[in-house]
């Protein structure tokens, strides 16, 4: 074999090795064909309902039929993004007067998820839920329970579980790449006041909810709740307790809820995960992070890069993968469609992903519903992950270990 | 005391200065929200972007949102009122010539990007809501971008009540909503670049937005030479006409555009709508051609 040679099966040997466990096409995959678009409506129009009409008009799939919101304002934003959907005030409304509806994404704030979820459940509607599913368990539980006793696709916004880039981490993290996990780590940093203190009572329309502790999880349970699912699906492991701490350190504008956060989830056999978030300081943004004996992952939305140890075994293709220097350590950065790029010598072409997360989760939907698969994310894992994050808020809220009943995960 | 919010998108530094009422916080958390999601979709530097998306099936017509196409229609009226001199799909000369992360050409690479004014840059077609970048074209709104995010922000504060406030995108993009208390706007001072020394230009801006382009801003070293980051449709090489271009319009796209337009222009331009604008030239002693040239 010549030193070219041996160099061009290298390369392709990384994008085997990269594409371990996972093989899709990155760019939009036909679904759906020969079939009439999906109706479908979004209820609830602030930003993250905005950036999900925004995705869904990339889908030939997809007529957006209705749209739904309490603010008049909003409304009228969302219908700049999805033309000649119909308009409505309430979500009794919308199900009674869109025609032909057959999908509806729920994008309303936590506390308000589960009424407009359950009545396009009774009318016989796919729904994709967004996450976390409810802010208490209560409400948690009644909407995965119905969701079960659903014939309909019920589908939760857990962007990771269809992100191409965490599903090839996971797909190391899962053949053993890190050996023994020893920690784990993640955070959210943003500078931003996440609404204005004391304006609101939570109610629909009510724009600050997230900074009201009658309704909100808080920065523990909105996101980090979520940012625990991350490793439940790679580790398959739940939390058994959470101790949080929680300070108003920055936004001096009378709010109660913590604008900086930190708590360690317990898992078995000593295994932790330390957790920060802040609204004080957007430095490190937003990551979760498998420290091993091997090698340590370090996910962040689109990207993601595995750090190796000196004594970790040597595969052959880290040679040539594409890597970036972090101070003292260096990682290889983890891309999606390494096969089909390596091949064309455009490796590093593919860092990133040409769709945002949110694209995924929407297409893994919009194919269930259309072609009848099994959620990705389904209401069960929806259950578990806002199981923790309300455990998460309460041990920040009130400075005590809370220990999660594991029957708590349970739907039965 | 004023409320001062900033944020880093674009390439550049964002920032909002209103009154710390009640309310604004949030307005001004809205607003840079905006900001926030224009960058990305319309950034030209992360492969998940809505134009990344729009170049990625160059020649077929994409579906696009309302809000979407309004400024691809803008785009395109201002390239034909300009006669190409603003073009919004230079997209390949700017990745050649190093602006945009993927590698540079080699050398010389770039300079004779085919970015013709004759042919439309891109197609829409408003009834069908679908927008088609020409095939071997790529778009790149960054002559326009931070304008448009500057509207999109400035329509989330006006919808929350705000009645005052100065927005700026890296400096080069302001935009005044009302005026300061006693005054009946807000002055604004444009700093000469080297190349055409003097005192600083003052623009009186209310309920308006300025735009300013120059060659003097974003630069970039290659091989010895020292390129700007405005190309001319013309040639796909940096515009050379101009030192600078500033000009007022009734909103920031059409201000961020226009001064681009007129920068590579070198001059004037009879059918812009522009309520003010100065050019100044290349070479401080270059006489009339490229003097300064207030419409109104």
């Amino acid at each position: 074999m010549t030193a070219f040679d041996r160099r061009d099966f290298l390369v392709r040997t990384a994008g085997s090795a990269a594409a371990f466990g996972f093989a899709p096409d990155l760019m939009a995959v036909p679904f759906g064909r020969g079939r009439a678009p999906l109706r479908l409506a979004v209820v609830g129009l602030g930003r993250q309902g905005r950036a999900i009409l925004g995705e869904l008009a990339k889908f030939e799939q997809v007529e957006i039929a209705a749209i739904c919101d309490v603010d008049e304002r909003r409304l009228a934003a969302g219908g700049r993004r999805a033309r000649g959907a119909a308009a409505f005030a309430d979500v009794g409304a919308l199900l009674a007067g869109a025609d032909g509806l057959q999908a509806v994404v729920i994008a309303t704030p936590t506390h308000l998820h589960r009424e407009p979820a359950e009545a396009a459940l009774r009318a016989g509607l796919h729904v994709y839920c967004e996450v976390p599913l409810a802010s208490t368990t209560e409400d948690a539980r009644a909407l995965a329970l119905a969701a079960r006793g659903s014939d309909r696709v019920f589908a939760v916004g857990l962007t990771a579980r269809t992100n191409p880039v965490y599903k090839l981490a996971r797909s190391f993290v899962v053949s053993g790449a890190l050996e023994r996990t020893a920690a784990l780590e993640a955070a959210w940093n943003r500078k931003l006041p996440w609404g204005e203190a004391g304006r609101g009572d939570g109610g629909p329309g009510d724009h600050g909810w997230r900074l009201n502790p009658a309704v909100s999880l808080g920065l523990a349970g909105e996101i980090g709740g979520l940012q625990c699912d991350v490793f439940e699906w790679f580790l398959r492991i739940s939390p058994a307790a959470v101790r949080g701490h929680g300070a108003v350190r920055y936004h001096d504008d009378g709010r109660r809820m913590a604008d900086v956060v930190q708590c360690q989830f317990e898992y078995e056999d000593g295994l932790r995960m330390s957790y920060q978030a802040s609204l004080c300081s957007s430095i490190g943004g937003q990551y979760e992070l498998f420290r091993g004996s091997n090698a340590t992952v370090k996910m962040a939305d689109t990207f993601g890069w595995m750090f190796k140890e000196a004594d970790a075994p040597v595969q052959g293709w880290e040679v040539y993968a594409s890597r970036e220097r972090f101070h003292n350590d260096e990682g290889i950065t983890l891309i999606a469609d390494a096969t089909k790029l390596a091949a064309q010598g455009k490796l590093k072409e593919g860092i990133g992903l040409p769709f945002p997360p949110l694209y995924y989760a929407l297409e893994a939907f919009l194919k269930s519903a259309l072609e009848g698969a099994k959620a990705h994310a389904d209401a069960a894992v929806g259950l578990q992950a806002a199981v923790v994050g309300i455990a998460a808020a309460r041990a920040v809220a009130t400075g005590e270990r809370v220990a999660i009943d594991p029957a708590d995960y349970e739907l039965d | 005391m004023p409320l001062r919010r900033a944020l880093h998108a674009m390439g550049t530094r964002f920032e909002l200065l209103l009154d710390d009422a009640p309310g604004a916080r949030a307005a001004a958390e809205e607003a840079l929200a905006c900001i926030e999601d224009e960058d990305l979709r319309l950034s030209a530097f992360r492969r998940d972007s809505l134009v990344a998306h729009l170049n990625a099936h160059a020649g077929a017509a994409c579906r696009v949102d309302d809000d979407f196409l309004a400024l691809l229609a803008l785009c395109l009226t201002v390239w034909e009122e300009s006669d190409g001199a603003f073009d919004p799909a230079l997209g390949g000369a700017m990745t050649a010539l190093g602006f945009r992360e993927a590698a540079p050409a080699g050398p010389g690479g770039g300079r004779h990007a085919p970015a013709t004014a004759a042919a439309p840059p891109l197609t829409l077609d408003p009834a069908a809501g679908t927008a088609t970048v020409s095939a071997g074209r790529a778009l790149d709104l960054g002559a326009v971008g931070k304008g448009w995010a500057l509207d999109r922000a400035a329509a989330a504060l006006r919808a929350a009540g705000v009645e005052r406030a100065l927005l700026h995108g890296g400096t080069s993009s302001v935009l005044a909503i009302g005026a300061p208390p006693g005054a009946e706007a807000w002055t604004i001072a444009i700093r000469r670049p080297p190349a055409a020394p003097g005192p600083a230009l003052e623009v009186e801006l209310a309920d308006a937005a300025l735009g300013v382009s120059g060659g003097h801003g974003r630069v970039h070293t290659r091989y010895g030479e020292t390129l700007t980051h405005v190309l001319d449709p013309a040639t796909g090489a940096p515009a050379r006409r101009a030192a600078l271009a500033a000009v007022v319009a009734e909103s920031a796209a059409l201000a961020d555009a226009w001064s681009t337009a007129l920068l590579v222009r070198g001059g004037p331009c009879p059918r812009a709508p522009l309520t003010w604008a100065a050019v100044l030239p290349a070479d401080a002693s270059a006489g009339t051609a490229g003097a300064e040239n207030p419409l109104s």
